[in-house]
């Protein structure tokens, strides 16, 4: 009998008055993946988490979390998962540990672990020494890895990450992109939103792409980006370029496309790397000067560029 | 239920904050002090002089001014003509003047309707307050002691057929017989008042703070369920193995802890500080003391029920602890107040609190002295939470 996933997303629709917000969304995760949500803001990310993690009734169809309804078993998923929202939810005049010891309570933590777990996670977040400060004194970084030790504090069999690392610095971000795949390591599930591709392109094992409340693509980023037939890119810029180098590499039955533009030739091939010596090659045959030669491989920007006709980046703005 | 652990959070929270502590104890003692300072030296008052003046012969007066006063020291009652009486309230050398109604004791006789009028002094308050509250039971013990005679007199009337003039006698006697009878328990009364000859303005104003800070330190408890639905912390709450019914019903815990140390501290202060004694019976304090935290806590909570936001639960909430401290006597001697306005103030949640605590600083009144208060409170205080955790548990 095949294992059921730990998450599992069945046609899933979410309406706010005339606003439909998640639009028949349907997916699984299965046990010990990093899932990963990927979309721009108002695609739909968070109402899906929300719904999963009992906070708001789905309109329609099914979700599940460890086999529970989400709907019918409210209290029975909700002690399964553990939650890290945007933004930072703990209570600034209380200590680290007293904020963790509550959230630890909250979940019914027997009160014999409560201080050692405690004292665990936070050697795992690296604040074993600030145990005792109030929140209010720590740095938005330090806030944010609190944050999460209080959605781990009583070991849930799966974590939902709502875009953690939104509006940190580089270094805070890298630790807890970090912790993540260490947590992960060690067995956790991860449902993990972000509208950073290379976050998800970084951490995540499986990908859904979601865009105006709908799911557009899953899968692994190979499969994703094969799934478009994206191609590597080899991009060499040049002196002497002229416009006939672009037809010599066109007649080629492996490059899919040339072009040159100011002094820059792309070429476009599904194993792009393999080439790379001929193209030098021919170029400097042809007696052009090379300054600098790239490859770049196929990702999720193009795969949401090419589903949805917009940017990701643009998004961002 | 987790519903403890949350409470108990609550009030960490809350006495870590200076300002919920300067308005838990540090406002409400300043007044105190300021109230009892403004009213000049000891702030005490050792007696109330005010006169009596009617139509009737001077000892009848007489016996009305002994009654007025209860025969306590601290009373002091002196028979007076109308126009006396009216020139010495007027030129403020007596706090106030009770003015019985022509033929008082025909009147009472025959069971007619009549109206003692207190004239009051404006610059005393406390003072013709007082004296306003003593002609109330005067009053109270004259219609007592009018509808038993009458009762009495009816019957044997009718069943003997006596002529008018001995219908006169027995009237007379019956409800002379009667206001002695009901005027015995006045004997407890004396004694009580004998052990305390001095009434502290602090002692007065002392509860009335007490209340109204009580409430407004509630607010600021209560209104925490707007702010954690605005940090996020309710939406994590809720994504924890947490029913709403825990979430109301730790708020409401961690806000009756806060009020009860709030005011069982606050007692305290003023006897430490002010010399105030809330009575002899410390069973009678406590449970007023917790039946006040209960009935403040339940009615922020509700006001935080009906607004959308912490703004609005401040806003809303300020001005409708102000309107019942206001109405309630909180701010003022209600005692003076005119007869509808104290029938409005019986509706508030001020005036039973604090008439609850003036009974035992001022009367001396045990658990059973008391009873009426503990009950109306208790029952506002259900009334409230019942309310305010519907709403809260179906938003």
């Amino acid at each position: 009998m095949a294992r059921e996933p730990v998450i599992l997303v069945r046609d899933l629709v979410k309406r706010f008055d005339s606003m439909t917000a998640v639009d028949h969304v349907s997916f699984e995760v299965e046990r010990g993946e990093i899932f990963g949500l990927l979309g721009p803001n108002g695609a739909g990310k968070t109402t899906t988490i929300s719904v999963l993690s009992c906070l708001t009734p789905p309109t329609s169809g099914e979700a599940r979390v460890c086999g529970m309804d989400v709907t019918k078993d409210s209290l029975g998923a909700r002690s399964r998962i553990g939650v890290v929202p945007q933004e930072v939810a703990l209570y600034p005049s209380l200590s680290a540990r007293e904020n963790l010891a509550f959230w630890g309570r909250m979940y019914g933590v027997p009160e014999r672990e409560l201080r050692e777990r405690i004292d665990g996670i936070l050697e795992t977040v690296q604040l074993a020494s600030r145990a005792s400060d109030r929140i209010d004194t720590f740095s938005g970084g330090m806030k944010r890895r609190v944050n999460i030790a209080a959605g781990l504090l009583h070991r849930p069999d799966v974590l939902f990450l709502d875009e953690p690392t939104v509006g940190i610095d580089p270094q805070t971000r890298r630790n807890i992109l970090e912790l993540v795949l260490s947590l992960n390591a060690d067995g956790l599930t991860v449902l993990y939103t972000t509208h950073y591709l290379e976050e998800a392109e970084f951490l995540c094992q499986r990908i859904g792409i979601m865009d105006e409340g709908r799911m557009i693509a899953v899968g692994t980023r190979r499969e994703l980006t094969e799934s478009i037939g994206a191609t590597q890119v080899i991009r060499v810029v040049a002196d002497g370029l002229d416009a006939d180098a672009a037809t010599w590499f066109k007649d080629s039955p492996d490059i899919d496309e040339a072009s040159v533009i100011e002094g820059k030739i792309s070429i476009h091939a599904r194993v792009g790397a393999n080439l790379l010596p001929t193209v030098v090659s021919r170029l400097s045959s042809s007696g052009a000067s090379i300054h600098s030669v790239e490859v770049d491989d196929p990702n999720l920007e193009s795969v949401f560029l090419h589903l949805t006709g917009k940017s990701l980046r643009e998004n961002d703005q | 239920m987790r519903a403890h652990y949350i409470g108990w959070k609550d009030l960490r929270i809350r006495l870590r904050d200076r300002n919920t502590l300067v308005l838990m104890l540090l406002l409400p003692v300043a007044l105190t002090a300021i109230i009892g300072f403004a009213f000049g030296g000891d702030s005490g008052i050792s007696t109330v002089e005010f006169l009596v003046a009617g139509t009737e012969e001077d000892d009848l007066i007489s016996q009305a001014a002994a009654g007025l006063g209860s025969g306590s020291e601290m009373f002091q009652a002196e028979p007076a003509t109308e126009s006396a009486a009216r020139e010495a309230v007027a030129a403020g050398e007596k706090p106030a003047a009770v003015i019985l109604p022509e033929d008082l004791t025909e009147t009472v006789i025959e069971g007619r309707r009549a109206e003692v009028v207190v004239l009051s002094d404006p610059a005393s308050r406390i003072k013709s307050g007082i004296v306003r509250e003593l002609a109330e039971r005067f009053v109270a013990r004259l219609n007592a002691g009018s509808i038993l005679s009458r009762g009495v007199f009816e019957t044997l009337a009718e069943e003997r057929g006596l002529s008018e003039a001995e219908q006169r006698r027995l009237g007379g006697f019956l409800f002379g017989w009667a206001r002695d009878a009901l005027e015995e328990p006045r004997l407890t009364v004396e004694q009580r008042q004998a052990e305390r000859q001095e009434i502290d303005v602090r002692a007065y104003f002392a509860p009335s703070f007490a209340v109204m800070f009580l409430l407004f330190t509630m607010l600021t408890s209560a209104k925490t369920i707007h702010e954690e639905r605005e940090a996020g912390t309710y939406s994590r709450l809720m994504t924890a193995p947490v029913a709403r019914t825990t979430f109301v019903g730790g708020k409401l815990l961690g806000s009756y802890l806060l009020a009860s140390i709030q005011i069982l501290l606050l007692v305290l202060l003023s006897s430490l500080l002010f010399g105030i004694r809330w009575g002899s019976s410390p069973i009678a304090v406590v449970a007023m003391s917790l039946a006040t935290a209960a009935g403040a806590s339940s009615l922020a909570l509700l006001i935080a029920s009906l607004t959308r936001t912490s703004r609005q639960t401040d806003n809303v909430g300020t001005a409708f602890v102000l309107i019942m401290s206001l109405l309630g006597g909180s701010m003022w001697p209600i005692e003076q107040a005119p007869e509808g306005f104290r029938s409005a103030a019986r509706f508030t949640f001020n005036y039973w609190a604090h008439s609850g605590f003036k009974e035992l600083v001022f009367n001396d009144a045990g658990l059973a002295g008391i009873w009426q208060e503990l009950v109306v409170i208790l029952g506002m205080s259900a009334v409230a939470f019942v309310l305010a955790a519907t709403l809260l548990v179906r938003r």
